[in-house]
């Protein structure tokens, strides 16, 4: 018998190697680097004299955008070995080589009135090929952020494979005032905290702005009345349109449907708070949920089929998943402390939340089956998640302790890296990060 | 009778003579002497002395003589019986059984041992067995000639046939075809010597064996001439020992290793690549340096993809063509972003050439990585 196994042995040691000497040289490699894609960019041609400005501006701008995924860095234009002068000009990539450049952007910006051009080109330096096709924008000079905005966004996705966040807008609530008597309003501004604009004035106090999917609109709840109401603001006029509910009853924490025809909310009703779908076109409600306990927070899934929300009713703040018309939840959370403000991702593989544990607060995300939890911040008072268009990125309001405290808007990136705060003057909560514009 | 002459010896004489007395003639450097003290002792003294160092007999009583052990098992064959195992080659004889209890000592040719019958159960000696028939060993090495003179030499008889003298009680050879050849035939006996030339007794190498009595490896077995039908018996009687468990054992090594080197190069399969391949450290090493430049990007979707690609190496390292996709496994979505970090690792550094070693180029001149990120994924 022994023998039998050693000649299955021998054949065993004696075929693989000669098997792996008759073909290719094959490795496995299981372990890379984490660091960021090194990149240069140097300033974007100016094809006319009235460009100069605006060339230089945009080409800091995509710098800007990239090097702030925390996912790109920038090669310094004082270790650059060439120029490039001309945007036809064929690229030396030796030297963007030599320099340890991965990527090279080359553009070209052009203003003739209010009319303003940009291209640009991208290069995979150590393949000596570019990456996709050149682009070209068109807009308005008043508009060039944008413009630089796009151009990030083509290289982002270019090299990542996946959708940018750059031209994109957040809505939230700007706070001034001390604590106890905190003016609130509703505001708009670009991802990086740029063009900021009020959408309403602080005479009432306002929560939990939501964007549509499309970001034509913004859902919010507002004290006006002396109840929490759920309106429905127009961006581009600051129209507002508030949604029924009957005396007496308490309408908040409101969400978009997918297709932006609905709406999903919390109604609180004599004690007990269920969640409810309205459909705006018709006003016709549906009541998802009649558990005696508090359901809220609810948040679609990308396809609509399903909801996320927070419930007590295994008696402490937990995380649930139901399907879009209701029906018996599954808990997905089982971490210790509490579990609340559910965003389902973009991509629809995680679910964002805000944890209560030990006395701090955390952004954390899960699978949507609750396993693989990570929890991204830490902090006194950490809150309200937001994902970027392209699920890359979450927002979340940070508030720090004392009566001087204040808030602040946080950018993280899902790896857990790349805490940041959202430049805006001013306090700044809850925000809803909009999708990417057309 | 006084001379002239005897006046004049007698003169010179009494003038040497005079000369050594004065002392001019010891006028010399002193040599060198050493002084050995001496001390004047009596007889009595001498006596006293001398009985010191001389034991009186009978006032000590010496020790017992420490009894040789005696070994009660078996001699081992004597010295001069190496030789003779080196002129025949062992034939390693594969252990009976693992319930069978040791081997005796060898025993002579199996003439008178072998049975048709297996035995039952070996006989286990109890006192120790005789010392062996040792074959006689001429201790003179020279190898006594032969006396007839052939155009070609006659190989030797079986190295391993006359030595196989361990029961074997597994085999239980086909009683109809070879029981009463064996019980009949007498052992083969090797023909008579023969030799190319006639050899002269002074140039006769000596015989002595000059390198490892015992060889590394197991000595091919003399093919035999192409047996004719009439000669098979004749084949058989020449091999007493039927096939046992050891031969048909390593038959089928043999056989699965041939088969497993056929399966390997088939006969439309690209010329193996020739050259020893590469060492462990140095596809690590090569590893590590496409390592250095994959750059993993926890948080998306690539991160899912394992991708495999292909590329050629020149002979200096350096990546030559294009940098192909294999296959890939995960989202097909993010399968170019895959690539393209694999693709990157691979051109950025290979800067100077990667560090492979030149003479083992037909290794390593086709490369294929397989790039799996599944254990940098975010979890």
């Amino acid at each position: 018998m022994m023998k039998h196994i050693l000649a299955v042995l021998l054949v065993l040691v004696l075929a693989v190697p000669a098997m792996a000497q008759n073909g290719p040289l094959r490795l496995t490699i299981t372990d890379g680097v984490i660091e960021p894609i090194t990149f240069a960019a140097p300033n974007f041609e100016a094809e006319n004299a009235q460009a100069q400005q605006v060339a230089s501006d945009l080409s800091r701008l995509v710098v800007q955008d990239l090097a702030g995924t925390g996912l790109f860095r920038e090669v310094p234009a004082t270790a650059f070995i060439s120029q490039v002068s001309s945007f036809a000009q064929p690229v030396a990539f030796a030297d963007w080589r030599a320099i340890n450049a991965q990527a090279l952007i080359v553009g070209a910006v052009a203003v003739n009135g209010q009319q303003l051009t940009v291209k640009f080109r991208l290069y995979d330096v150590f393949s000596g090929q570019e990456l996709g096709d050149g682009l070209q924008f068109a807009g308005t000079v008043a508009g060039w952020r944008r413009m630089g905005h796009k151009v990030a966004d083509a290289v982002y996705s270019r090299i990542t494979g996946e959708g940018g966040y750059f031209d994109s807008r957040v809505v939230f609530v700007s706070e001034s005032g001390p604590k106890d008597n905190r003016l609130k309003r509703l505001a708009i501004m670009d991802f990086d905290g740029a063009n900021l604009q009020f959408l309403t004035d602080s005479s009432a106090i306002v929560l939990a702005p939501r964007f549509s999917p499309n970001g034509d609109r913004v859902l919010y709840t507002s004290f006006e009345s002396g109840f929490p109401r759920i309106n429905v603001l127009n961006v581009a006029n600051v129209g507002r349109q508030q949604l029924q509910t009957a005396p007496g009853e308490m309408a908040f924490s409101p969400r978009f449907s997918r297709d932006g025809r609905q709406v999903i909310y919390s109604l609180s009703n004599g004690g007990n708070t269920d969640i409810y779908r309205t459909d705006l076109s018709s006003g016709q409600n549906v009541r998802l949920t009649s558990a005696p306990s508090i359901e809220t927070a609810p948040s679609f899934s990308p396809d609509g089929s399903q909801i996320v929300f927070e419930s007590d009713r295994s008696g402490t703040q937990q995380l649930y998943i139901m399907g879009a018309n209701g029906g018996e939840p599954r808990r997905i959370s089982f971490g210790d402390g509490r579990y609340g403000t559910p965003v389902w991702s973009p991509r629809g593989d995680l679910v964002a939340f805000t944890k209560q544990n030990a006395g701090r607060f955390h952004i954390g995300v899960m699978r949507t089956d609750g396993s693989e939890e990570r929890l991204l911040t830490s902090s006194f008072l950490d809150e309200g998640p937001s994902w970027s268009p392209n699920g890359r990125v979450i927002m979340f309001s940070r508030e720090t302790q004392g009566v001087a405290g204040s808030s602040t808007m946080y950018s993280v990136d899902i790896s857990g890296r790349n805490l940041k705060a959202v430049p805006v003057q001013g306090g700044a909560s809850d925000p809803s990060w909009g999708p990417l514009q057309p | 009778m006084r001379t002239p002459g005897t006046t004049v010896s007698a003169m010179g004489h009494l003038g040497l003579i005079g000369w050594l007395i004065v002392g001019w003639g010891f006028n010399a450097e002193p040599l060198e002497f050493s002084e050995t003290s001496i001390t004047v002792v009596s007889g009595e003294e001498f006596d006293q002395m001398t009985a010191a160092r001389t034991p009186e007999p009978g006032t000590a009583d010496p020790t017992a003589p420490v009894q040789p052990v005696v070994d009660v098992t078996p001699p081992e064959p004597p010295a001069e019986e190496e030789p003779a195992e080196a002129t025949l080659p062992p034939d390693p004889v594969e252990p009976p059984a693992e319930d069978t209890p040791p081997p005796p000592a060898p025993t002579p040719p199996p003439v008178a041992d072998v049975t048709d019958i297996a035995p039952d159960e070996p006989l286990v000696p109890v006192t120790p067995p005789p010392a062996p028939d040792l074959p006689v060993v001429n201790d003179d090495p020279t190898p006594q000639q032969a006396d007839v003179v052939s155009s070609e030499l006659v190989e030797p008889a079986q190295p391993d046939t006359p030595i196989d003298d361990v029961p074997r009680e597994e085999v239980i050879p086909d009683e109809s075809e070879t029981a009463e050849e064996v019980i009949v035939e007498e052992p083969p006996a090797a023909p008579p010597p023969t030799t190319t030339e006639i050899v002269i007794e002074d140039e006769t190498p000596s015989g002595a064996v000059e390198t490892s009595l015992r060889p590394v490896t197991r000595p091919s077995r003399p093919q035999p001439p192409a047996p004719e039908p009439e000669e098979e018996t004749e084949v058989a009687d020449a091999e007493p020992v039927t096939p046992t468990e050891q031969d048909t054992s390593e038959d089928e090594v043999a056989a699965a290793l041939a088969a497993a080197l056929a399966a390997d190069t088939p006969a439309d399969a690209p010329a193996a690549a020739v050259g020893p391949p590469l060492t462990g450290s140095e596809r690590d090493s090569f590893r590590i340096a496409v390592n250095s430049c994959w750059n993993v990007d926890p948080g998306s979707v690539a991160a899912r993809v394992t991708v495999e690609v292909g590329f050629s190496l020149d002979r200096e390292g350096k990546v030559q063509g294009d940098v192909r996709m294999v296959s890939s496994d995960g989202d097909p979505s993010a399968t170019s972003t895959a690539f393209e970090a694999a693709r990157r690792a691979i051109l950025r550094c290979q800067s100077g050439g990667y560090q492979l070693p030149a003479d083992k180029y037909e290794q390593w001149k086709d490369v294929v990585i397989t790039f799996d990120p599944s254990g940098m994924r975010l979890r």
